[in-house]
């Protein structure tokens, strides 16, 4: 029942050292073997003790309110010490200046305390950094396409250089990248091509880079390539304890070459929250239209189309328990979707991944899909997906 | 694209709310594109020149302070100055670094050169194949055993591949001054999800200019035909090989060694470890293929010696450390990560603080260069008078009346700087012999404790650093006493190559010479050389007669107390040696771990509210929710009772502040709660919810797993 949120936790141990790359296989592996070793102990623990008394309460002992009250009332919480939080950030902007001058030397700034950083950094963006370009991620969304960004990045970069100059860079031949190339292109365009002379940088805002859309190890080795190209400067905010294990030593020294800030905030996570299952809501799931649609946004027009055939088929057959996944390829197959069955797979598990598609038994034995969403929901998501 | 707003909206309503909901879940945008034409005048913000440095940075003075000197240019001004004497002094700082690694590895540079030139002439003078011949799709058919790739395996002796980069870039470059063709290649380019497309198209992409995406070592061969390239050997260097994956790795191998009586190719690979790790990576039939051939850099040590030379002991930029900072970056390079990368980077930072901290910090340029003098003029007046206003002014009573200038302050700091490195440089020179690293003593020298020991004539001079041992200072004297009397000849000529400024050093040292060059063993009368200090009573020291060796004890002990006075003892010091090493820490090092959960047990550290009890032992309602929560699951073993803890979030925030309760030492279990359904029941679940996914982002917390649905897991336990 835990939500993608949950799933994709960081690793856990320090001792599992800072390389990247054991992310990812900590997600899988490390939880459930940590999980294993002391949900034993534990059982014990447990045991023991409900033979005193009764058993362990039990979450629906909770006289629980309907989903959708719980959510209206999520979003009027009022907020506690909202004046001491506005002195807080108000104390920070003495700061600002120091931040500036950090970035100018070169450094990557990385804000972290708990509280939601979004407000203080593009506070500092929008007051501070007038003078150079300022392009927001925001990794506490499930997924973002870096090579999109580096495409606006460039572009962004070019306009402000042309301005700086005055004249136009004389390489007419030069052609901007377009979402043809490789992110290595990409890259290296930005990081050679564009000019020599040091004459500003474009500021790239990445709010959460430990969140679930830039958690990879590749992604992370892609922020650090962006880092180290010398027209930009990266000011992120990291709200996981573990954060600094996504970073080796050459990514933290040469490329990312972090100045640290301890700033809480306190200020409530509401739309880093979003996207995380509400404990209490009944069995803790967290698609909604929304979610969904913002996931679906980011993915391939050819990956919206075959969730757009699944959806249908759904809607079409409501009383049905999903939808073979045989059936599924044939119709893609003839709408020209995709070619093959390792394409459609690929499709799959992104939707699986994002929990946009669930797999369940169909009682004549056959592995079928669905979509966890009502029909009213899934409507409504069709006609916003158009 | 977000409009932005003006900079006197208060943060809380940063941006127009209507973007914001937008832009909230788009996965990127751009929030503002540089305004042209405002770069000259940018106001500085609130960042007023203070005296005054806030010396934690989590907790900013309050803005009020700020506003003691009234608004100018001068801080713009100032700021800009200060930005450009920072770029100067690092980029001087750098270029010694990067000279000094070079010349270290010149060595092992040349090496693998002459390695290649030998190699590469018997290829030339063996090899028939014309151009047509290598564009040809077959494999020549010759001799089975020339299939093998010529391969250098240098030794790093370093587990830390951070520090070796530097020195295999410098190698290519160092290749390529010398014309050959060279690709750097990393771990990154051989892992098994690209296979060996990954690598092969990473070495076309470095080698031909406008290679396509096609992973063919055909273009590879057409290329090296063309005029400007044939004849060229090509080199490959692969900075770390045990971060290949070796299946990979080995496939880039056998595949090379199809090509390589076509094309001359020679592999260099990076090995961290030990001599059997190539051997561990790779399959037999890989290593068959290979030629190799070892070689093995220079230690970490010798490195570092070399570096702190350079860019610390001998200030090159003008910018120098204080003791502290010096003890902190020792520490931070020994018990962190050992790596030269690591403690550069540190020392860059430390760097940056000290021009963005320091309003003075940009005379730290006029000090080093005589020709930079003007920039005093160019300097706003009211900023440079602050500099009677340094700790180290009051403390040596020199206010603006008392004759002494800024300039001829930093002149004598200058000149005291310089006969302290000279001197910090003789005792290396003997200390080394006995393994004492250069850092150890930088560290013991820098101590202004350490002058007060000077004074005090007599007494053996002790450090701190020694720890129950004599210090290293000490330790360094006491080391020329047992020196063979074969070396001191060359240790007394690196003295007086450090010393060539103060020729009252000079001539002693000069009479030691001609004492050992004379041949009669330093048998010496005392009474001729008591003048220099009434010497201390040393072990082992004939009566009535000093040998040289004890003689030039007493001249190096003698110019330690002469003249290694350590930087900041004198006025002005502030100005060019940077010492809020807490600033540095905090900069430096993150610890998440710890610093958050302080931020859920303490909010009032940083929030100063009134309401909440400033006791750490009581929750108070009135807190944060996430607060109360975490303080709650304190009383938990691994694993929380979602039902149990829900019902003590709401007894504890129903609960009137005035009631603030103790601490729970029972198990929140055993306490009997009447759930009793009320209108706000949706708005504690939700404040629950909330609480929960708060500290789920901070990853305190693990969700209910499928096997323990109403349990969820703590991950920190203890600060």
């Amino acid at each position: 029942m835990a939500s993608r949120g949950g799933d994709r936790a960081l690793p856990t141990s320090a001792a599992s050292g800072a390389a990247a790359a054991a992310a990812e296989e900590m997600e899988e592996g490390g939880e459930e073997e940590f999980g294993f070793s002391r949900n034993y102990f534990l059982a014990k623990e447990i045991g023991s003790a409900s033979g005193k008394r009764s058993a362990a309460r039990k979450l629906s002992d909770i006289d629980l309110v309907d989903e959708q009250v719980l959510r209206t009332s999520l979003a009027g919480i009022a907020t506690k010490h909202e004046k001491e939080i506005k002195a807080l950030l108000k104390r920070y902007k003495d700061l600002y200046p120091r931040w500036l001058f950090e970035l100018r030397c070169g450094f990557g700034l990385l804000m972290y305390g708990f509280g939601s950083k979004k407000v203080l950094l593009e506070d500092f963006a929008s007051t501070t950094l007038t003078d150079y370009g300022v392009i927001v991620i925001n990794g506490y969304l499930p997924s973002v396409n870096i090579k999109q960004v580096l495409i606006t990045m460039v572009e962004v970069l070019w306009d402000q250089l042309k301005v700086n100059r005055k004249c136009p860079p004389n390489k007419s031949k030069m052609q901007l990248p377009s979402s043809s190339q490789t992110i290595d292109d990409i890259l290296s365009f930005l990081d050679s091509q564009i000019s020599t002379d040091n004459d500003g940088f474009i500021c790239v805002l990445i709010h959460n880079i430990d969140g679930p859309a830039l958690r990879d190890s590749e992604t992370q080795q892609h922020l650090a390539r962006i880092a180290c190209c010398s027209h930009v400067r990266i000011v992120a905010s990291i709200d996981h304890v573990n954060a600094p294990l996504l970073w080796d030593k050459k990514m933290v020294h040469t490329q990312f070459k972090w100045c640290w800030y301890h700033v809480p905030t306190f200020a409530p996570y509401k739309v880093e929250g979003t996207f995380f299952p509400l404990i209490l809501a009944s069995g803790g799931n967290a698609q909604t239209t929304k979610t969904a649609l913002v996931v679906l946004q980011s993915l391939t027009p050819n990956a919206q189309s075959v969730f757009k055939v699944l959806a249908e088929y759904q809607l079409a057959n409501e009383k049905e328990e999903g939808m073979p996944v045989s059936t599924l390829y044939t119709k893609c197959r003839e709408r020209f979707l995709v070619s093959s069955q390792v394409t459609l797979n690929s499709h799959l598990t992104e939707f699986k991944d994002h929990e946009l598609v669930k797999i369940r038994r169909h009682s004549d034995g056959q592995d079928c899909l669905y979509i966890p969403l009502s029909t009213e929901a899934l409507e409504k998501l069709l006609q916003e997906l158009v | 694209m977000a409009t932005s707003p003006t900079a006197s909206d208060p943060p809380s309503s940063p941006i127009a709310a209507s973007d914001t909901a937008d832009n909230n879940l788009q996965p990127f945008f751009v929030l503002h594109k540089a305004l042209p034409g405002k770069s000259e005048k940018r106001a500085s913000g609130s960042g007023r020149t203070r005296r005054k440095i806030d010396l934690s940075a989590s907790s900013p003075k309050s803005a009020e302070k700020s506003d003691q000197i009234p608004p100018d240019d001068s801080d713009a001004i100032c700021e800009k100055l200060r930005l450009e004497a920072f770029e100067r002094t690092w980029s001087k700082i750098d270029s010694t670094i990067k000279e000094v690694l070079r010349q270290i590895n010149l060595n092992l540079f040349n090496e693998v050169l002459q390695w290649i030139q030998e190699l590469f002439s018997i290829i030339k003078s063996s090899r028939t194949t014309s151009l047509s011949e290598i564009q040809r799709p077959y494999p020549l058919l010759t001799d089975a055993l020339c299939r093998r790739v010529p391969a250098a395996f240098v030794f790093t002796k370093n587990v830390e591949f951070v520090d070796d980069l530097l020195t295999f870039q410098d190698l290519g470059v160092h290749l390529k001054s010398n014309r050959c063709h060279v690709a750097s290649l990393s771990g990154l380019d051989f892992l098994a999800k690209h296979g060996i497309g990954g690598c092969v198209r990473s070495l076309l992409r470095q080698l031909v200019s406008d290679a396509s995406d096609v992973a063919d070592f055909a273009v590879l061969a057409s290329w090296y035909c063309e005029q400007e390239n044939y004849n060229n050997p090509i080199i490959i260097i692969i900075d770390d090989m045990q971060r290949c994956n070796g299946g990979v790795l080995g496939e880039f191998i056998t595949l090379l060694s199809e090509w390589v009586i076509k094309i001359p190719i020679f592999i260099i690979m990076g090995v961290a470890t030990t001599v059997d790790a190539p051997r561990k990576l790779l399959s037999s039939n890989a290593l068959q293929h290979l030629q190799p051939c070892k070689l093995t850099l220079g230690s970490p040590a010798e490195r570092m010696n070399a570096l702190v030379e350079a860019i610390l002991v001998k200030p090159c930029s003008g910018f120098s450390i204080s003791h502290k900072v010096a003890v902190f970056l020792r520490n931070y390079f020994l018990r962190h990560d050992g790596t030269i990368t690591s403690f550069i980077s540190a020392l860059k930072l430390a760097c940056s603080k000290h021009f963005s901290l320091e309003p003075l910090s940009c005379l730290c340029l006029g000090t080093f260069d005589e020709n930079r003098r003007d920039e005093f003029d160019a300097f706003p007046g009211p900023i440079l008078r602050t500099a009677f206003d340094l700790p180290s002014c009051k403390r040596e009573k020199i206010s603006q009346g008392s004759g002494t200038s800024i300039t001829q302050g930093l002149s004598q700091l200058r000149k005291l700087q310089r006969s302290w490195s000279s001197v910090v440089m003789c005792l290396f020179e003997t200390g080394k012999r006995s393994k004492m690293q250069l850092l150890d003593i930088f560290c013991e020298a820098s101590d202004p404790n350490l002058q007060i020991s000077s004074m005090t004539r007599g007494i053996p001079i002790t450090g701190k650093l020694g720890s129950g041992k004599a210090g290293f200072i000490a330790q360094a004297i006491h080391r020329v006493r047992e020196l063979p009397i074969a070396l001191l000849p060359h240790v007394l000529k690196m003295w007086s190559l450090h010393m060539k400024d103060m020729n009252e050093v000079i001539d002693k040292v000069k009479e030691l010479q001609s004492n050992i060059a004379s041949g009669d063993g330093g048998q010496l009368y005392k009474e001729k050389w008591t003048d220099i200090h009434k010497r201390p009573v040393y072990l082992g020291a004939r009566k009535g007669t000093v040998s040289v060796n004890d003689k030039a004890a007493m001249l190096l002990d003698d110019m330690v107390r002469k003249y290694l006075t350590p930087i900041e003892c004198a006025p002005f010091h502030e100005i060019i040696c940077f010492g809020h090493v807490e600033i540095l820490q905090s900069a430096l090092i993150g610890d998440t771990r710890r610093i958050i959960q302080v931020d859920l047990l303490k909010p009032q550290n940083h929030l100063r509210c009134s309401c909440c009890n400033g006791d750490e032992n009581i929750v108070s309602p009135t807190m944060h929710d996430t607060s109360i929560m975490y303080y709650l699951s304190q009383e938990y073993g691994d694993v929380i009772n979602l039902h149990d803890w829900y019902q003590i979030f709401k007894v504890t925030i129903s609960t009137p502040s005035s009631k603030s309760r103790k601490r729970l030492h029972n198990s929140p279990a055993s306490k009997k709660l009447k759930t009793t359904p009320t209108e706000n029941e949706a708005e504690i679940q939700s404040r629950f919810c909330r609480a929960v996914t708060e500290l789920q982002i901070t990853g305190l917390l693990r969700m209910p797993s499928k096997r323990r649905p109403d349990f969820v897991q703590r991950v920190a336990f203890g600060l």
